[in-house]
Order: structure tokens, then C-alpha cells, then sequence
């Protein structure tokens, strides 16, 4: 074993600091990233081309597609002549960075858990105890009693907790019965979609702000007459006299805007993007600077050398999995006190996609809290760009899925590719 | 068949009987990535000989007998077996060409039978029905004509590990191998073992067989080989017959320079007591049993006590409850003064005890991390590599550079190279350098020169004895006779859990100490001092 390491001892040493910029292990792993996005978006591409053939599309649409594919983000509608028109989309560009703010979030769980070693599979567990906590507290305290951001504030911290608490029992049951958090999480994820449904079915607070809508835990404010849901704008204003006063007295809990609404118009975008980016810089400088990170990745390199070096790796687990289960939840706060969106309470039969999503974002992020950011502001662009697809062609969104399940597919082969990368440069290195 | 070999036979006869080579690996080249593994190797086996490959960690023995396996392709060079040019692929190749290996670690299955462990993946069949009668006859033919000893019906967990290396080499006979490499074959013997195993070997090759010995003890070589080749640095620098070189001269072509053989230290001059331990037992990970049944023992200042027996008599589960690896489930342990048989790691090493661990890759260093992250393994959480919870990170890289220079560890990047990119040798040497840095005064040293190189060891010796004479206390575990003899001041023999003696490395020879390793002399003292 040693000695298989020992033989390929250099000969000669290079010296310290030659590496390039383009030979760093950093810049290939980037660029792999960017290489798995691109196959997949080729990969798109060839199915709208050949979803088009087949339903006889003709070409100018099969084109209008592909560019949907690439540029969606851009395209603000068709003109009179019927032409594609493609322009900075303010609205667009705002839901990108709404959609984006619960997947860094839960990017950030996953990375984080498996910069520690643990694959955190439990996300999706950990956003619903987020949900639950910070809707149960934003909506049973009044306003006549709390200022609407106090609410707000301890709604957040409160979804937070929860999800900390949700996160930390795989962790236990890892550090101290050496279970499996992949099991542990399956389980938990499931066991949450049960406790939700049922502590919303026995609660007064379904439908509490939105009577006619039957099944659904409405927004946390009713108070915005025009509110934007799911990229269109509706107006909920005529709904709301059947329970004005309860209204009044619990409604209004909503993410401050901090301008972003001006500047992205017709968005659903609020302050809470920045709350998500900030924390992954956090999470950045937590884990390269910091002794906590250093402890955190020794328990992921090498858990049996962690403890001989006197780190308490079972309490080291059970932290990083509440802390990776806090970051998830949190995305479930911030998205469900933006005051403009939805929660189907009956959720026993599924779990949120967004908390899955963590994974894929986390992978093309390979883990970097930073990479995350962008890695979540492309998924949700893709997003956009499959609702852009479904509005202005016969194609339907779901060619998104496509892509990002390529992606997800190819970053699991991310290690090979940038293999080929490091061969390339060598290639290149030779003929010099 | 027949007539072929006579005719093969007589044409070989016609050459000089010396250039009778069974295997030639001529010119051969492997590269790495910026390293040169095997640079223009030659490596001529003839019939019959038992011929030694010596060489210093990372010299490229494993890469060259990698080449011969199939599992590397050489960029350069050309491989003949019986004179014939031959292209080995993969590793069925060699064993179509009757190569057949031992490894260091034994690649058998425990749960299975020694007689099925033998055939599996060489069983004959008919109608899909293993031929277990006519196979066990020609097990017992080989067993019985090589002198291989072993109980076909035993399970392969319940034998002796020498016995389990007797079923590997039957295991290469049973596929009727010409070619025998043993990698390392005695670091888990017993002086006695070690002793049949040359019998054994010196039998093969009277019987025609070729073997390839691959070793760094130099008194093994020269007792059994007929030739020796060795390796330095990825380069061959020569063959010489065993009759007419001496252990001096081998290890100088090995390592380049002259090297001390015997550690020179002056007597030891023990202080006050720094470790005691009383009546320890320590649980087995495996077994329900305690592996360490009432170990008593202390060691002072200034002193190197050694801990000497065959692996798997509950040295490793003695350390890990000296360490706090594992929970004792009785006796006490005080460092100190300082009752420490319960204390969290963390707090034994601020009580002042520092520990090489026996396995580097599993405990003693993360092998993802770069060298300085390893460096500061323990200590990353003292003022002097952080502030407030952030690490210094220019504190952290002064204090790798200082120990990579003191203790010249030998890396492709310096302090940012990536742990498992660094060769056996200097990875040990990191971790000794960490440890005796932290200037504790206990230092456990467990198996500190394992499959270490001459010179290394040499070098790490030097340290240990530089740590007794600063006066620290050194509990040494080793399974290397000649570590146990040089270095230390006393000498405890564990067997079956137990301290069964208390030897004085003077007046002790090591057949002694084979026969209380071995279980087959203790002393009564040490039974009656507990009771």
C-alpha cells in the first residue's frame, strides 16, 4: 500500500507556487462544472430538435427552442411579426433570484454536510420542519401583540431551530448507533411529511388567511392586493373581506423588499436573497478559516485520524448535521415569509423538490459554499427557461428536467472529466 | 509435452547453465505522472535461484513487480520468460504464464476452508461439479513433498498466520507456478516461523522453482538468496551474488551512503515514574473477550521500554486504551500522577502524552489534507495557531517549513503538497515530526519504523533515542526483533494479552525472547506480583 504511494515519489520536485492558473485542481474542477452544463444543455438541445422532427414543428420553432434553451432568461415576449424578442427581463431576472434563494440554501445543507464527510439526504426533511416551524409561529401570533417584523424574526429563527433539531437526529443516530444518515435521513424526510400534514390538519391555521382556496396554508400576508405566483401576476384582493379581521390581526409578516423590487419590477424577488447569499459566505469562511471548518473537514477526510488527534467526532457529526439541517430549513423560512407564496399543507405523499435539489446544486458546486450561489442561480435560470419554453413555443418546461437531470447525471462523472481536462493540458504542455 | 521439455532442456544445456534465465525483465521504464518509477530496470531471475530484490521505500520494487503482474504497462523495455519475448496485459496473463505471488497481506478469505481457499479460482470441474477428491489429493501430494503443513479442514481464521502464508504458497503451487514472488513475506513471523519459511524457501528452489524474494532485511538476504539485485531511487544500480557481498555493502548500494547499523546510545538514566498502568484490561473490537487481560507495568523518564510480541496479542488494543481509542473496561492508567483511564483523548494529550500511531493512514494522518493541515492535527486548536476561532494560516505555514527542514521530509510541494501524494517514508517522517515536536513528556511509539527504508530508520531511532536522553519517557511497540534489541532499555513481551515477561536487552538473546514471544516460556514473577 505504502509502497505503491512511495513509487511514484517525484524524481524531480517542482518548485513551489509553478502550478498556473489553468492547472490549479480549483480551475479544472470549474471548468468540468462548466463542461457538464454545457453537454447538458447540448443535450437539450437535441431533444427539442428532435421532439420538433417528430411532431413536424418546423424549423423556425425548433430554432426558436434551442435559443429559449440557452437564452430564456432574455426573452421578453414575441414581437408583432411573431419574431422571438430578446431584452434584459427585470421580472425574469427577479424570480431567477427568488427561485434561486431556498436552493442555495439547501445547496449550502448538502454541500456543507458532505465537506464533513456525510451525505446529507435529509434536506428535503429538514425544509419541511422549516415550513412548519416558521408558518405555525408567523401565523398564531398576532400582530396586535408583536411589531409584523418581530413575527418575522422569530418565525425565521424558529424555522431555523427546527430544522436544526430535524438535522441532528440522523446525526445522533450516526455519531452514537453508527447508522447510516442516508437511512436515517430517508426516514426523518418521511416521518416529516407525515408530522406536517397532521399538525396542519389538526391546527386552526389552514386556510386561515384565504377561505375560498381550499387545501392550502396561504401566504403569510394577504394584505398585497397585486402578488406575483408562479411568474404571473394575480390580484387577491377580492378574497380576502370573508375573514378581514383575522386578517388584520395576522397578517402582513413579509421578507422586506431592501429595493429589489424596483429594480427587478414584476418579480416576486425580496430582501431574503441577500440573507442566503451572506450566509454562504459565511459558510464560506467557516469552513477555510475558520478552527470549527478545519474540525468539520478533518471529520470528513478522515474520521478515525480526526479522533486520534483528540477531535470529538461524534459531537463533530451531530453539530454538522443540525447545522446542515438549520441552513436547509432556512431556506424554507425565507421562502415561506417572502409573504407571496403558497404551502400545499397536505404533503404526506411527497417531499419538496427543493430539498432534492440541494444535491444537483451542491455536486456542480463541488461543495464550495461560493459555487453554490451560481450553481443555484442556473438551476433556477433553467427554470425560467422551461416556463419561458412552455409560454412562447409548443414545447412544454419539462425539457428543463432534461437538462438538469443530464447534469446532475454528468456531474457524478465530474472526477472523469476533469481527468480529460488534466490530460488535454498535458497534450498541450507536450507539443510546447 | 514431454519431448518439448527435453528438447527445451537440452538447448539450455547447450548455453552457459548461468544465462538460464526463467524471467528478463529487460530496460524497463515506468512513468508517472512527473515521477520515473522504474528507469531503464533489468532484472534477470534464473532457474532455480531465490534471487533478492532489495530497496529503500519508493525505490520502485512494487512498480516493478507490478510490470511483471500486468497491472502496469512499462513505456519502455521488454519482458521474456524462457527467452521468449512475452506481452503481460493483465494479471491472468501472468498467471498463464505461471507467476504466482504472495502478497504482504495474505489475499485469502477467512471464513472458508484452507482447502477451499487453495482451489477457489482454480477449480476443476466436471458437469459444474467441483473435483474436491481429486483436488485434495493433489493439495496433500504438495504439501507433503514441499514440507507445507497445514490443516485442510481448518478454517482460515482460526490457523496461524504463519500457517496462512503456508496455504499461500500452496495456493501457487496448486496452479502449478514456476515463478514465486514473495513480497515481505517475514514482517508478520516469528523469529521461528521466520526460520521454517527459509527452509521452506531454500526447498522450492532445490525443486526447480525460481522465486523472488522482495525484502529491506538485509540478515534475511543474506541467509537465503543466490543473487541480489537492488533499486535506488526508481534506478538499478547492481547485482551481486549473496556469497560474495556482506549486509555493510548491501545497504550502502541501497541507500547510497554508509549507514549505522547498531543505534548508538549510552546507558539509560531513569527518573521518576511518568506512566503508570495498573491492572489494565482493554475490550477486543473482534471478539467478546478482553484483548488485554491485567497489564501492569510503568515506565520512567529517561528510559525506552519496549513492548515486544507477535501482532495480534493485544498491542494494538493496549495502545488504543493507553491512547483512549478504545474504553479500558478495567484497571487504571495514570500519566502524571494524573488519573487519565477515562480521559477523553484531548485531555491525555494536554496531560502530556503524544502517540505514533501503528496505522499512519487510518489514524495518523488525514491523506487529503496538504502537509501543513496534518501538521497541526492536534494542536490547531492552541493560541498559537489561531485567534478568536480563525486559524493563523502563516503561523501554521513557519511552523511546517520548520519541521520539514529539521526533520527532512521530503514532499513534491512543500507544505501544500497533498498528503497522499507523499511516499511511505516521508509520511512517517511528518508524523514522528509532529509528534516529537510537541515535546510531551510520554511518547508512545507504536511500530515507528514500519516498512521504513534503512536510512529512515536510522534517522528515526536517532529521534527516539534524542527524545530518552531529553528525558521524556518512550513506550515502544514493535514486531521487529532487531528495533526491540537495539532501542530499547527494557523489554516487556506481550502474549495472549498478557505481559509474560520482563527482559533486560543486554543480557537477552533473541532466540529467548522468540520462545516468551511465542508462548513458550514466561516468567512467574510477573503472575505472583499481581496476585
Amino acid at each position: 500500500m505504502s509502497q505503491n504511494v512511495a513509487g511514484k515519489k517525484p524524481v524531480s520536485q517542482p518548485a513551489l507556487g509553478s502550478e498556473s492558473f489553468w492547472h490549479k485542481s480549483g480551475t479544472r474542477s470549474v471548468l468540468a462544472s462548466l463542461v457538464a452544463i454545457i453537454i447538458g444543455m447540448l443535450a437539450g438541445s437535441i431533444i427539442i430538435i428532435a421532439v420538433g422532427i417528430s411532431h413536424g414543428m418546423g424549423g423556425t420553432t425548433i430554432w426558436d427552442g434551442i435559443r429559449l434553451i440557452f437564452g430564456g432568461l432574455f426573452a421578453s415576449g414575441r414581437d408583432a411579426a411573431g419574431n422571438l424578442v430578446f431584452s434584459f427581463n427585470p421580472s425574469s431576472f427577479g424570480n431567477m433570484l427568488f427561485r434561486a434563494m431556498p436552493l442555495i440554501m439547501t445547496g449550502l445543507s448538502v454541500a456543507l454536510g458532505n465537506r464533513a464527510g456525510l451525505f446529507n439526504i435529509g434536506a428535503p426533511g429538514q425544509y419541511l420542519a422549516g415550513t412548519a416551524a416558521s408558518l405555525f409561529v408567523s401565523l398564531s401570533i398576532p400582530n396586535t401583540v408583536l411589531p409584523t417584523w418581530l413575527i418575522w424574526i422569530i418565525a425565521f429563527f424558529a424555522g431555523m431551530l427546527a430544522g436544526a433539531v430535524w438535522g441532528a437526529i440522523p446525526g445522533v443516530l450516526k455519531a452514537f448507533l453508527n447508522i447510516n444518515e442516508v437511512l436515517a435521513c430517508i426516514m426523518t424526510n418521511w416521518i416529516a411529511a407525515n408530522l406536517v400534514t397532521w399538525m396542519f390538519d389538526s391546527s386552526n391555521l389552514k386556510n386561515m388567511l384565504e377561505g375560498t382556496k381550499s387545501g392550502y396554508i396561504y401566504k403569510t400576508s394577504a394584505i398585497l392586493n397585486d402578488v406575483s405566483i408562479g411568474g404571473t401576476i394575480q390580484t387577491v384582493g377580492e378574497t380576502i373581506p370573508e375573514n378581514a379581521e383575522l386578517i388584520a390581526s395576522r397578517g402582513n409578516v413579509a421578507t422586506a423588499k431592501m429595493g429589489l423590487d424596483s429594480i427587478f419590477s414584476g418579480s416576486q424577488v425580496n430582501g431574503g436573497i441577500l440573507v442566503a447569499i451572506l450566509l454562504a459566505v459565511i459558510i464560506y469562511f467557516m469552513l477555510s478559516r475558520t478552527t470549527l471548518g478545519y474540525q468539520i473537514k478533518a471529520c470528513g477526510a478522515n474520521r478515525f485520524a480526526a479522533r486520534y488527534a483528540g477531535i470529538r467526532d461524534k459531537q463533530n457529526i451531530v453539530m454538522t448535521m443540525a447545522m446542515a439541517g438549520a441552513l436547509a430549513a432556512t431556506g424554507a423560512s425565507l421562502y415561506y415569509l417572502s409573504g407571496n407564496t403558497e404551502f400545499f399543507w397536505s404533503t404526506y405523499q411527497s417531499l419538496p423538490a427543493i430539498g432534492f435539489n440541494g444535491i444537483p446544486v451542491a455536486l456542480l458546486a463541488i461543495n464550495n459554499p461560493l459555487g453554490v450561489i451560481f450553481s443555484s442561480m442556473f438551476m433556477s435560470m433553467l427554470q425560467i427557461c422551461g416556463d419561458r419554453l412552455k409560454e412562447l413555443t409548443a414545447y412544454n418546461e419539462f425539457i428543463t428536467d432534461v437538462i438538469i437531470s443530464v447534469i446532475v447525471y454528468l456531474s457524478a462523472f465530474m472526477l472523469v472529466i476533469k481527468t480529460w481536462i488534466t490530460k488535454l493540458q498535458k497534450g498541450k504542455g507536450a507539443k510546447k | 509435452m514431454d519431448h518439448e521439455e527435453v528438447v527445451a532442456a537440452g538447448t539450455a544445456q547447450k548455453q552457459a547453465a548461468a544465462d538460464d534465465y526463467v524471467i528478463e525483465m529487460l530496460h524497463i521504464t515506468k512513468e508517472f505522472p512527473g515521477i520515473k518509477a522504474n528507469d531503464d530496470i533489468t532484472l534477470q531471475l534464473r532457474r532455480g535461484e531465490i534471487h533478492a530484490l532489495l530497496g529503500e521505500n519508493g525505490a520502485g520494487k512494487s512498480t516493478l513487480m507490478s510490470v511483471l503482474f500486468g497491472l502496469y504497462q512499462p513505456e519502455q523495455g521488454e519482458i521474456r520468460k524462457d527467452g521468449k519475448t512475452v506481452k503481460i496485459t493483465n494479471p491472468n496473463d501472468a498467471t498463464a504464464l505461471h507467476i504466482g505471488m504472495v502478497h504482504q497481506h495474505f489475499k485469502l478469505i477467512e471464513v472458508f476452508t484452507v482447502m477451499d481457499n487453495i482451489i477457489l479460482g482454480a477449480e476443476d470441474t466436471k458437469l459444474g461439479f467441483v473435483q474436491r477428491k481429486a483436488a485434495r489429493k493433489k493439495v496433500e501430494e504438495l504439501s507433503k513433498r514441499y514440507g507445507l503443513t497445514v490443516d485442510l479442514d481448518a478454517k482460515v481464521e482460526d490457523i496461524t498466520v504463519g500457517m496462512q502464508q503456508r496455504v499461500e504458497i500452496l495456493k501457487m503451487l496448486y496452479r502449478e507456478n514456476e515463478v514465486l514472488i514473495f513480497d515481505e513475506p517475514t514482517a508478520v513471523l516469528t523469529p521461528q516461523e521466520i526460520t521454517e519459511l527459509m527452509q521452506i524457501m531454500k526447498g522450492l528452489a532445490a525443486e526447480g522453482k525460481s522465486i523472488l524474494f522482495i525484502s529491506h532485511k538485509l540478515n534475511e538476504i543474506m541467509e537465503v538468496s543466490d543473487r541480489v539485485s537492488v533499486l535506488r531511487k526508481g534506478r538499478y544500480i547492481g547485482t551481486v551474488n549473496t556469497a560474495e557481498t556482506n549486509a555493510v555493502e548491501l545497504s550502502r548500494m541501497m541507500v547510497g551512503h554508509d549507514v549505522q547499523l547498531v543505534v548508538d546510545k549510552a546507558p539509560a538514566n531513569p527518573g521518576k515514574t511518568v506512566l503508570h498502568v495498573e491492572d489494565l484490561h482493554v475490550p477486543s473490537r473482534l471478539y467478546k473477550h478482553d484483548a488485554v487481560k491485567g497489564v501492569s507495568f510503568d515506565v520512567r523518564e529517561g528510559e525506552i521500554v519496549c513492548i515486544a510480541g507477535i501482532d495480534g496479542n493485544g498491542q494494538t488494543e493496549l495502545v488504543f486504551g493507553l491512547t483512549g481509542l478504545e474504553k479500558p473496561s478495567k484497571g487504571k492508567i495514570e500519566l502524571n500522577g494524573q488519573d487519565i483511564t477515562h480521559a477523553p483523548i484531548s485531555q491525555r494529550s494536554k496531560a502530556g502524552m503524544s502517540h505514533i500511531p501503528e496505522d499512519r493512514h487510518k489514524h495518523g494522518l488525514v491523506l487529503d489534507f496538504t502537509l501543513e493541515q496534518n501538521m497541526v492535527l492536534q494542536s490547531f486548536e492552541q493560541p498559537r495557531f489561531q485567534s478568536m476561532g480563525f486559524i493563523k494560516f502563516d503561523e501554521v505555514r513557519s511552523y511546517t517549513e520548520r519541521l520539514i527542514e529539521e526533520f527532512d521530509i521530503r514532499s513534491g510541494q512543500g507544505p501544500i503538497t497533498i498528503a497522499r501524494s507523499m511516499s511511505g517514508g516521508n509520511q512517517q517522517k511528518a508524523i514522528v515530526a509532529r509528534e516529537i515536536d510537541r515535546d510531551l513528556p510520554l511518547m508512545i511509539a507504536v511500530q515507528p519504523t514500519r516498512g521504513l527504508d534503512v536510512g529512515a530508520i536510522e534517522n528515526i531511532h536517532k529521534q527516539i533515542v534524542a527524545q530518552r536522553d531529553k528525558n521524556k519517557a518512550v513506550l515502544l511497540v514493535s514486531l521487529e526483533l532487531d528495533e526491540v534489541m537495539n532501542l530499547s532499555d527494557r523489554i516487556l513481551v506481550m502474549y495472549e494479552g498478557e505481559i509474560v515477561g520482563e527482559l533486560d536487552p543486554k543480557q537477552t538473546t533473541v532466540e529467548e525472547l522468540g520462545l516468551y514471544m511465542a508462548g513458550a516460556k514466561r516468567q512467574n514473577g510477573t503472575k505472583e506480583g499481581e496476585t
